[in-house]
């Protein structure tokens, strides 16, 4: 616990930030830099940017079970475990037991959570692509959910604000379809990649670039003045960057916010609820439980940034119930929970590729390809509406070729040690809709080990989705037949759900009428002026892109709008 | 083609029969005598040990040619790898097929065949495994969408004996540290990632 003295002496801040991931670290950097003294309450442990990274520099031999997930831990993180091998002894240490920490499924949903500092920022994508002006629009044009109550010109210059502060190494194109922003120097395409790059565009028109990612091609003063270094192409990321290479709450904004000294956090603290003042009519602070110790505690503050995350950030309104908000802090429009969005994956296809074989790679590239959305783009006309991108690349083969291969005995064993042939895979991320069915809630009588109500999933893909994601394997293979790629096998993992995209987001959505959203276009809870909310809950529609970015851009423009309305006395 | 010209040919690759007790118990090694409770902890017996360890070793030997001068599977400690790898990191329907295997492998007396009619084993237990992976990846890619949820649940067997114990050799040797380093070129931290163009028998780079 680090308590900024002065501030302790009634629990009594300028700003409460709950949460300190992706969207909280980046509230308490922007709002101490602006003067005001920052509580950041983090709900899980503590983890300290290296030092704590323990498994970062341990060799393949060093890690027992050499990447598999224990039986163990699959049981204690069996949400976890359905996104795949995160589990296993490089990070499973990094995300939340499951066990501990349970959710009910009305219908099923991935929920994979990290309660730590820097919660999930800790080992995200890093994949970062701004929305396009049209993903700003669609809703209102098609009649879909509700209308974004800003356009993209209100956030391009937080986008490249956001984009400078992290360092996202990409490539330029010039797309309206992918707006360029503010890049490092991008990564290289391996040769099989620069071969399909050419072929898409000449047989489809279709670009294709490097993804952007947030790892330091080439880190700024602004970026060695926290600490951070140039990216070492070890493709461990997962495990904690020692280096601070990649962006993350922890190596980024939080040593940002640290430099103000006005930055307070609390560990292992979770907050149930929103304090109501009926007579003020504005939240006064949050109620907090100690999860080590169960001791509860109150902390006041003139304003309020909720960031625990989509699903935790609208469990914490609805459990918030008043006088005035019997539903849960700023549920008028009865749309906290509702409108759960992700992007949905683990569709796509892979394939062989012949020759080559004099091109290989030194490093190993911590990104991908990616290949903007084409789909209800310009001519293009679906039965479905939106589009999907697909994130993938070209690698040769290594031993593990050797697993499903025929042959025993000391030539196979020789020849395992060789670059086996070229491959390459590509699955897609797509736009799911807002539907105001697909929700969360708080079970009535169930609660966890905290006395906290306990989070109720019903949600579930629909009919568009359905419909894309057999467009996404079709074409996938479609385009790789046209590069000339051989053995060409689709896949349509059949258990995925809403939630596995780790992209969960839309419980709060943002929107111009009151009746129907529950932010304005600043983030604020459209009836309690004082809490603003800017992670992934306050999304109205989902992109097809990685969020992560968006959240950012969204959270430094409401940052700035709060702190202006303090100084004018508004708030 | 069924059971017995599947090993009439494995015995033709290899030039040679297979003596009339192997190959009585190949016929019959569907049906395991044993039967494993479930909820039972794994564990193997010394015989059973020496199996693991024998198979490894056919899979990835010691090998001292020239060009090739390398550890084996049992050198870098991989049959105690498997052991516990089957132990910590598999469920029920592996690990009973692991034991299963083994158990065949006791039936057709492993330890006790020469090493000509051991590989010739392992290449019939190839072309078993081989067709009942190709029988199970047509089951999955059969499945298209949410709905066909329940099918996938319903495959509970395990992965077969062949297919674990040639991955986890195939992870065990090629992680180790003596493994790693016999193997590839091992480079910790690359500090830059680029296109080059593969030298004649460059090894691959391992990270």
């Amino acid at each position: 616990m680090y308590l900024n003295i002065k501030a302790t002496k009634n629990n009594t801040f300028d700003a409460i930030v709950v949460g300190s991931g992706m969207t909280g670290g980046f509230a308490a950097k922007e709002l101490t830099e602006k003067g005001l003294n920052v509580l950041m309450i983090e709900r899980g442990r503590e983890i300290k940017h290296p030092q704590d990274y323990d498994t970062a520099m341990k060799q393949p031999w060093e890690v027992e079970h050499r990447g598999k997930v224990t039986a163990h831990s699959a049981e204690e993180l069996w949400a976890n475990k359905r996104f795949g091998n995160l589990a296993n002894d490089e990070s499973g240490p990094f995300f939340t037991n499951d066990k501990d920490n349970p959710y009910i499924e009305k219908r099923p949903f991935d929920w994979i959570r990290a309660y730590h500092t820097g919660g999930k920022s800790m080992h995200w994508g890093r994949q970062s692509y701004r929305f396009n002006k049209e993903d700003f629009e669609a809703n209102a044009k098609e009649g879909i959910g509700i209308d974004w109550p800003i356009r993209y010109d209100d956030l391009a210059p937080w986008y490249t604000y956001v984009e400078k502060f992290v360092g996202v190494s990409g490539q330029k194109e010039g797309l309206d379809v992918l707006p360029d922003g503010h890049f490092l120097p991008a990564m290289p395409l391996f040769a099989p990649e620069v071969h399909f790059k050419k072929m898409m565009l000449e047989k489809f028109n279709r670009p294709v670039t490097v993804g952007r990612v947030a790892n330091l091609s080439q880190p700024q003063e602004w970026h060695t003045k926290l600490g951070r270094a140039s990216c070492q192409y070890r493709n461990k990321c997962v495990r904690g960057c020692p280096y601070g290479a990649y962006y993350s709450s922890l190596s980024g904004a939080i040593p940002a916010a640290n430099l103000t000294k006005r930055l307070s956090m609390l560990h292992d603290t979770i907050v149930a609820e929103i304090l109501y003042d009926e007579q003020k009519q504005r939240a006064t602070g949050v109620r907090v439980i100690n999860q080590k110790t169960n001791q509860v505690e109150e902390y006041f503050a003139k304003i309020i940034f909720l960031n625990a995350g989509a699903m935790n950030t609208a469990a914490l309104m609805l459990n918030s119930k008043s006088n005035r908000f019997q539903n849960g802090l700023g549920n008028d429009s009865d749309q906290v929970g509702r409108n759960i969005m992700d992007h949905h994956l683990g569709v796509g296809a892979t394939a062989t590729v012949e020759g080559f074989l004099d091109e290989y790679v030194y490093g190993q590239r911590p990104n991908a390809l990616y290949i903007p959305r084409f789909r209800n783009w310009g001519n293009d006309k679906q039965s479905y509406l939106r589009g999907f991108g697909y994130q993938g690349g070209a690698s040769r083969e290594g031993w593990s070729r050797g697993v499903n291969a025929d042959g025993f005995g000391s030539d196979f064993k020789q020849s395992l040690t060789k670059p086996g042939q070229w491959t390459i895979g590509f699955g897609g991320f797509g736009e799911v809709l807002p539907n105001p069915e697909n929700r969360m809630y708080l079970d009535p009588t169930r609660k966890d080990k905290w006395g906290v109500p306990m989070i109720v999933f019903d949600a579930a893909f629909g009919e568009n989705e359905i419909a894309m994601r057999k467009d996404i394997m079709n074409s996938a293979m479609e385009m790789m037949d046209a590069a000339g790629f051989k053995n060409i096998a689709g896949y349509n993992r059949p258990e995925v759900h809403l939630g596995l995209g780790i992209h969960e987001m839309g419980t709060a959505r943002m929107g111009r009428d009151a009746k129907t959203s529950v932010l304005n276009a600043f983030n604020q809870v459209h009836s309690v002026k004082n809490v603003f909310v800017t992670d992934g809950a306050a999304m109205t529609s989902s992109s097809c892109v990685n969020p992560s970015i968006t959240y950012m851009a969204l959270t430094a423009r409401a940052a700035d709008y709060a702190v202006k309305a303090l100084k004018k006395r508004e708030l | 083609m069924n059971r017995r010209d599947v090993i009439k040919n494995v015995a033709l690759m290899l030039g040679g029969a297979f003596s009339a007790p192997t190959l009585m118990a190949m016929n019959h090694w569907e049906n395991p005598t044993k039967s494993y409770p479930s909820g039972a902890t794994f564990s193997l017996t010394q015989t059973q040990r020496s199996i693991v360890a024998e198979i490894a070793e056919l899979i990835l030997p010691k090998t001292t040619a020239p060009n090739d001068v390398s550890p084996g599977a049992k050198d870098v400690g991989v049959p105690a790898f498997i052991e516990m790898m089957m132990k910590d990191c598999y469920l029920q329907p592996e690990q009973l097929s692991f034991m299963e295997g083994l158990e065949k492998m006791e039936q057709v007396k492993f330890l006790e065949l020469n090493d000509n009619e051991r590989k010739g084993i392992l290449k019939y237990l190839e072309q078993e495994t081989k067709a009942e992976m190709k029988a199970r990846q047509m089951k999955q890619t059969k499945m298209g969408d949410n709905d066909d949820h329940e099918d996938i649940k319903k495959v509970a067997k395990g992965l077969p004996f062949w297919r674990l114990i040639k991955e986890l050799t195939l992870l065990g040797y090629f992680t180790s540290e003596e493994g790693i380093k016999a193997s590839f070129e091992y480079v910790q931290i690359p500090g830059k990632v680029e296109n080059i163009k593969l030298k004649p028998n460059q090894k691959s780079y391992a990270y």
